[in-house]
């Protein structure tokens, strides 16, 4: 049995676009919809039948024209191309529609995957990458050049310095390619909780003056607690003196406690405390939401908010959603990258 | 200054501070508001620390209060109903029970309020919803100022949501405007028009001056007119009838949700985005329209009318006089359309409609724009001519979206044409559900941003157009006669006369 065969009708490359409209010629009651080409590129086995499901999830809430790819330099060259549709109920009633291309490329890969790919895009419809894994030598400049917005997970990667430098050095003359990091959007809702409840004047009064600041996080999860500390540390114009100090504006030192532990949830706890104020935002592990607090001698406030999604599909529903320049991840960058040079993953103390 | 808000929300911040809803045992509170501020939460929206206060004159605990909200969300709710979120929300929401009119009430109130703020270092920002009926709005707008509730504290804000009706008339608008201003500050007053608060209502501004290739062909050299239609299937069911004769469809819709449509339809682009840049230009739209100020002119303009018996969706529904609660006498109309010019150098003599209606054939909200035709020099020899012209069709509900009409050639060896339709789906092309208006409009108010309410001119100048077409109904001697039709259909001969006047006809929806 053909194990692609969950990937739709298998077609030649050539006839790609005269299968897809025979797809949509006889079917009044499904609408094709699209607001993107969306490729989803893995250099992993399996890849296609894992995206495939992912897109499937995905094309609920994301309109668009799904190229899948997945690339084995191991076996003799060959091209295949599969197609199919992922139909959803839109409100009960309407089936909507997304169509998706698989190609599967063995052999040598570079440059037939570009013409390959880029034969099958939707005209006029922004490009979005979501490449999967460490970064290769497909990803080029040239190939940069051409999408609109760049998804990777940074947690994936072993070298994150020299990944980001890469991606760097391949966009750097662009002024329209927006980079995201899935690892960035794993802190999304404690951002915006920590962000909240310094809208409170309680809140407010410690924030020159944080004293200690404490993170717990899973130890898959260090790249995105090192993001948000960078974030932590440009906001509230903090500088970085070791892996367990900070001082702010005025010289003050500020104690940092980084904790991983197998029993915390991705991003287990984000506390500054001064005196005897604290402000934290939580999640126990495998609860659904997180628990903002504002504790102080005469004041406790509290309210759940929704966690941040760990599965793939989750992630990359969010950042399409939001969509945006993505401008303040740029801007904590080198931060992250200072911190992570200063306290590798494997160096921290683990509670296990 | 919060270091941290840089962008995370491309939005005015949302501050935390005490809502108090007056009014909190109506239906409003129960179906829209509740679940509107429960969902704010679910999404992570609602800053931490609000507090929500019911006021109502009905003798209740907390606890009953909680219960009968926990029961309705349970329905109503966008997103659901989570136990977790849910819990932890209702923690903040109490209920106060006194008269509207009694002036201890709100002196208990401030006092709450203080404990309140009592944690917060006494600071506390206030934000008070008046969702009562309209009788009340007076009372319980002096009484807040009685009881200094209207004054914020140093550092803080205190803000007023009052609902619809504003007013039932220029007189009593001016009224309302007047003690408003007597209480709050016109920059902490937001008059509500959920209207706006709707996807396609904020799209249109988007629609109109972010998209280059519309906005040179957005005036009179390229459109012939503009229709604006808000049909309901519904009729006077759930003793609906009572209210609706005390206002009808030309007050109940048209002075507050059509006309705010046909301001951003018609507005000039403005200077920014800046609640009172928009609201700048929205008003000079309704302050240049031409008043039908006698009784002729409202014959010619304006046709109203009732529903006989008939049927919708295949079932008998009764005749507007034989609904519940309806005087079998009544003048009141259920079914308006008004011809409308907009005296300015872009819509000179371009004439925009509005026609609203119960026991219309289907519920649906849209305003269609009508392109002049394309000269016909070319295709008009052709058998069939060239039909129609270019439609642009927003739909604000239900299926929001865009789409534009335009005329193709048939396949075949033959030239003939027909009109084909582009369709833009909000649904279809963004899966996730837009919030509801409350939803948005509740953050607005809660975050500072008036971009979306409505302010006092432009209340009163639509009252003003408004008022002549009420009193030609009902204060001069040869009024405009009421016309009918059978429920289920499209509205009166009449108001298709109306338009065909001009060489028009209504879209058919």
């Amino acid at each position: 049995m053909d194990i692609y065969a969950e990937l739709g009708k298998e077609v030649n490359v050539s006839d790609i676009d005269r299968e897809l409209r025979q797809l949509w010629e006889h079917d009044e009651a499904r609408t094709n919809a699209s607001l993107m080409n969306l490729v989803v590129y893995a250099e992993r086995p399996n890849g296609l039948l894992e995206n495939s499901r992912i897109i499937s999830d995905l094309t609920r809430e994301n309109a668009c024209r799904a190229i899948l790819v997945e690339i084995n330099r191991e076996e003799q060259a060959s091209l295949r191309a599969w197609i199919t549709a992922h139909c959803h109920l839109s409100h009960g009633q309407k089936s909507v529609c997304c169509e998706q291309i698989a190609f599967r490329l063995t052999g040598r890969v570079p440059g037939r995957f570009r013409n390959t790919v880029f034969s099958h895009l939707n005209s006029d419809l922004p490009l979005v990458f979501w490449w999967q894994g460490e970064l290769s030598d497909v990803f080029t400049e040239r190939l940069a050049s051409v999408m609109d917005r760049l998804i990777v997970d940074s947690s994936s990667w072993q070298n994150v310095s020299a990944s980001f430098a890469r991606i760097h050095e391949a966009v750097r003359d662009s002024t329209t390619l927006v980079v995201q990091d899935l690892a960035w959007t794993r802190s999304w809702q404690y951002r915006v909780g920590i962000a909240g409840l310094f809208d409170d004047t309680v809140a407010q009064s410690i924030l020159g003056k944080v004293e200690n600041v404490r993170l717990k996080y899973h130890p898959d999860s260090h790249t995105t607690a090192t993001q948000i500390l960078a974030w932590l540390v440009v906001q509230a114009d903090w500088k970085i003196i070791s892996a367990t100090q900070l001082e702010n504006k005025e010289g003050g030192k500020i104690n940092l406690f980084m904790e991983a532990g197998e029993s915390f949830a991705p991003l287990g706890l984000v506390e500054l405390a001064s005196g005897k104020t604290t402000v934290r935002v939580s999640q126990e592990k495998g609860a659904a939401h997180l628990l903002r607090e504002i504790v102080s001698a005469s004041h406790h406030v509290s309210s759940l908010s929704p966690a941040d999604p760990e599965a793939p599909a989750e992630l990359v529903a969010q950042q399409l959603s939001r969509g945006g320049k993505n401008s303040l991840f740029l801007k904590i960058l080198p931060s992250f990258l200072q911190l992570l040079s200063q306290a590798p993953a494997a160096s921290l103390k683990s509670s296990e | 200054m919060n270091p941290f808000r840089e962008d995370l929300v491309s939005r005015n911040r949302p501050e935390t501070c005490s809502v108090v809803i007056f009014g909190a045992t109506g239906d409003l509170t129960h179906r829209k508001l509740i679940p509107a501020l429960y969902n704010l939460a679910v999404n992570g929206e609602l800053p931490t620390g609000v507090n929500i206060i019911g006021f109502a004159r009905r003798e209740k605990s907390d606890e009953e209060f909680r219960t009968g909200l926990n029961e309705l969300n349970k329905k109503v709710s966008r997103s659901g109903h989570d136990e977790e979120i849910w819990g932890k929300f209702i923690e903040s929401v109490s209920y106060h029970c006194s008269e509207f009119t009694d002036a201890e009430g709100y002196a208990s109130l401030a006092k709450r309020l203080d404990e309140v703020d009592a944690g917060r270092g006494g600071k506390g920002n206030r934000l008070f919803y008046i969702a009562s009926a309209p009788e009340f709005f007076d009372d319980i707008l002096l009484n807040l100022k009685g009881a200094g509730l209207n004054e914020a504290k140093e550092g803080c804000w205190s803000r007023v949501i009052i609902e619809k009706p504003f007013g039932t008339d220029l007189k009593t608008a001016k009224h309302l405007n007047h003690i408003v201003r007597e209480t709050f500050h016109e920059c902490d007053t937001y008059r509500i028009d959920h209207y706006l608060g709707k996807e396609t209502a904020q799209n249109l501004m988007v629609l109109r001056f972010a998209n280059a290739i519309f906005e040179p062909l957005w005036n009179n050299r390229y459109i012939s007119h503009i229709q604006i239609t808000c049909s309901e299937n519904l009729g006077m069911e759930g003793g609906r009838g009572g209210y609706y004769e005390k206002s009808g469809a030309l007050r109940d819709m048209v002075q507050n949700h059509l006309l705010q449509l046909l301001s951003l339809v018609a507005m000039e682009p403005p200077t920014d985005l800046s609640a009172d840049g928009i609201r700048d230009e929205k008003v000079k739209v309704i302050r240049s329209l031409r008043q039908w100020d006698t009784p002729e002119k409202v014959a010619k303009n304006v046709v109203r009318a009732q529903y006989t018996a008939g049927h919708v969706d295949g079932n008998p529904v009764p005749g507007y006089r034989e609904e519940d609660r309806v005087s079998p006498t009544s003048d009141t109309e259920a079914y308006v359309a008004v011809r409308l010019l907009i005296d300015t150098w872009r819509w000179s003599g371009v004439p925009f409609y509005i026609r609203m209606g119960k026991r219309l054939p289907k519920k649906s909200t849209e305003i269609s724009v009508h392109f002049k035709d394309a000269p016909s020099v070319l295709f008009n020899a052709l058998p069939g001519g060239v039909p129609g012209g270019n439609v642009l069709v927003i739909r604000i509900q239900p299926d929001e979206g865009i789409s534009l009409r335009m005329v193709s050639k048939i396949p075949g060896t033959s030239l003939r044409l027909e009109p084909v339709k582009m369709d833009f789906h909000y649904s279809t092309s963004f899966g996730k559900g837009s919030p509801e208006a409350y939803e948005r409009l509740i953050l607005d108010a809660i975050a500072g941003d008036a971009t979306l309410f409505a302010r006092r001119d432009e209340v009163e100048e639509a009252w003003r157009f408004i008022d002549h077409i009420e009193r030609a109904w009902h204060d001069s001697e040869n009024p405009p006669k009421m016309a009918g039709f059978v429920a289920g259909s499209w509205g009166p001969r009449e108001s298709d006369e109306m338009i065909k006047q001009d060489g028009f006809a209504w879209r058919r929806l």
